[in-house]
């Protein structure tokens, strides 16, 4: 891990089993699939859902500042506290609850390289037990702006040709299908990409057992063959934000951009958005151009 | 014998007071309890289109009628525990029971179990698929 630009947000399996009774770290799992943990997880890990911990209820938007706090106090986390995420999915959600973490501007964030698959080949120890930690004291501060991007500032950037990835599989980016393959319909009413983004699925980041690539490959992924530039705006999306969370974490963490955000309404906001322009087809500009919009006044 | 619809309605009721954990902990028992395919079944797993596409992950489904009786046999990745326990649920209530009677489970179960708070809307939607799914199998079978 050591040639990653921020090596120190990445531990191993072994890294946490080390730490498991470390009053300074505490694990949290988030997966896609909540029973999971309740199935097994590390030993005296605690869950953050990204669904029902992370998201408000009555606004679709991220749990506020007082909620946050509440969050980090009923899992024993303090403003000190290193916190290292792992999941299922290659981490997926991991990297969502990572980005919200940070989001709210807590320090000390890592994530558990491989996630559970890499806890499992290990043949590490999982527990059903149910964990519980004292409340602590946690306060946050506002909203990070420079990691999140709204649909205002996504057409804006689109517009000036900025650097955009679309992360999704190769199917839903040239606008074949509204879902990746295999997964329900989240209701985005069209198929295609946003105008100018460039395909680089996730699985591109990742081995198979869900540890990340080297950098000397990623760099040439992004870098070499596509031509980004460390220091340019770059925004990131996928579907819901969970897959380009990860993106997101292999761009600022192990490549060391700048400035990359996270659009987290992604396809189900952008798909649906009324006069936002939208490219089907292989090609970043579309292979049938769609309408550009009228005038648009922000 | 209880009705599909009875057997299912004290299934729910279980759950009924739970709390999230518990919940959890109650699907992930019904999870444990799913049987493995038997070699007949793993082999039409392998040329029959069983694969429900509305799920997240695989899922394979045979919704099947012998002398107006139903059985519901399933196969469920390890990593959903949470489709698994569902999918062992509906099996508990709907096995050796009418086929007729299937069409009678209602299509707020989800609701009445309280699943939505705990997993969230998106993550119900494929719940609700495999409901509707093996409703309309087993009305194939009754009518066919």
């Amino acid at each position: 891990m050591a040639d990653y630009v921020h090596p120190e947000v990445l531990v191993s399996t072994e890294w946490v089993a080390e730490h498991l009774s470390d009053p300074q770290v505490r694990i949290v799992e988030s997966d896609e699939d909540r029973a999971l943990y309740t199935q097994g997880h590390i030993p005296g890990a605690v869950e953050i859902d990204w669904a029902v911990d992370l998201q408000c209820q009555v606004v679709r938007d991220y749990i506020d500042r007082s909620a946050f706090d509440k969050l980090c106090s009923e899992r024993g986390i303090t403003n000190d506290t290193t916190v290292v995420f792992y999941g299922d999915k290659n981490n997926w959600w991991a990297c969502y609850a990572f980005w919200v973490f940070k989001l709210y501007g807590h320090k000390d964030c890592r994530i558990m390289n491989g996630g559970r698959k890499r806890w499992e080949l290990d043949g590490r120890a999982w527990s059903s037990e149910r964990v519980s930690y004292p409340r602590t004291q946690y306060t946050a501060p506002e909203q990070d702006a420079s990691i999140r991007a709204l649909r205002d500032e996504v057409l804006k950037h689109t517009k000036a040709g900025k650097q955009l990835l679309d992360v999704r599989s190769p199917e839903e980016y040239r606008g074949e299908r509204m879902h990746m393959p295999d997964y329900p319909n989240e209701g985005a009413v069209r198929g295609g990409h946003i105008p100018g983004a460039r395909n680089v699925p996730w699985p591109m980041n990742c081995h198979d057992d869900g540890t990340f690539k080297p950098v000397r490959e990623l760099e040439k992924l992004y870098i070499k063959e596509l031509g980004m530039k460390r220091r340019s705006p770059t925004i990131a999306y996928c579907r819901i934000g969970e897959r380009s969370s990860l993106t997101w974490f292999v761009l600022t963490y192990l490549l060391g951009f700048g400035n990359v955000k996270n659009y987290d309404g992604s396809w189900l906001e952008w798909g649906n958005a009324v006069r936002v322009p939208i490219a089907k087809g292989a090609e970043p500009g579309g292979s049938t151009a769609a309408t550009p919009a009228p005038a648009m006044h922000a | 014998m209880a009705s599909v619809r009875e057997r299912l309605d004290e299934l729910v009721g279980e759950f009924a007071d739970l709390d999230a954990r518990e919940k959890l902990e109650l699907l992930v028992d019904f999870a444990n309890g799913l049987p493995p395919l038997t070699a007949d079944y793993q082999a039409r797993k392998a040329i029959e289109d069983r694969r429900v596409h509305e799920c997240q992950t695989p899922v394979f489904l045979w919704m099947e009628s012998t002398d107006g009786s139903a059985r519901l046999t399933a196969e469920v990745a390890p990593e959903a525990p949470t489709v698994k326990g569902f999918v062992a649920l509906l099996a508990e209530a709907i096995n050796g029971r009418p086929t007729a009677d299937v069409a009678a489970i209602s299509d707020d179960v989800l609701d009445r179990m309280g699943l939505a708070d705990v997993l969230g809307i998106l993550r119900t939607r494929g719940l609700r698929a495999i409901v509707a799914r093996v409703k309309r199998g087993f009305a194939e079978q009754a009518a066919g």
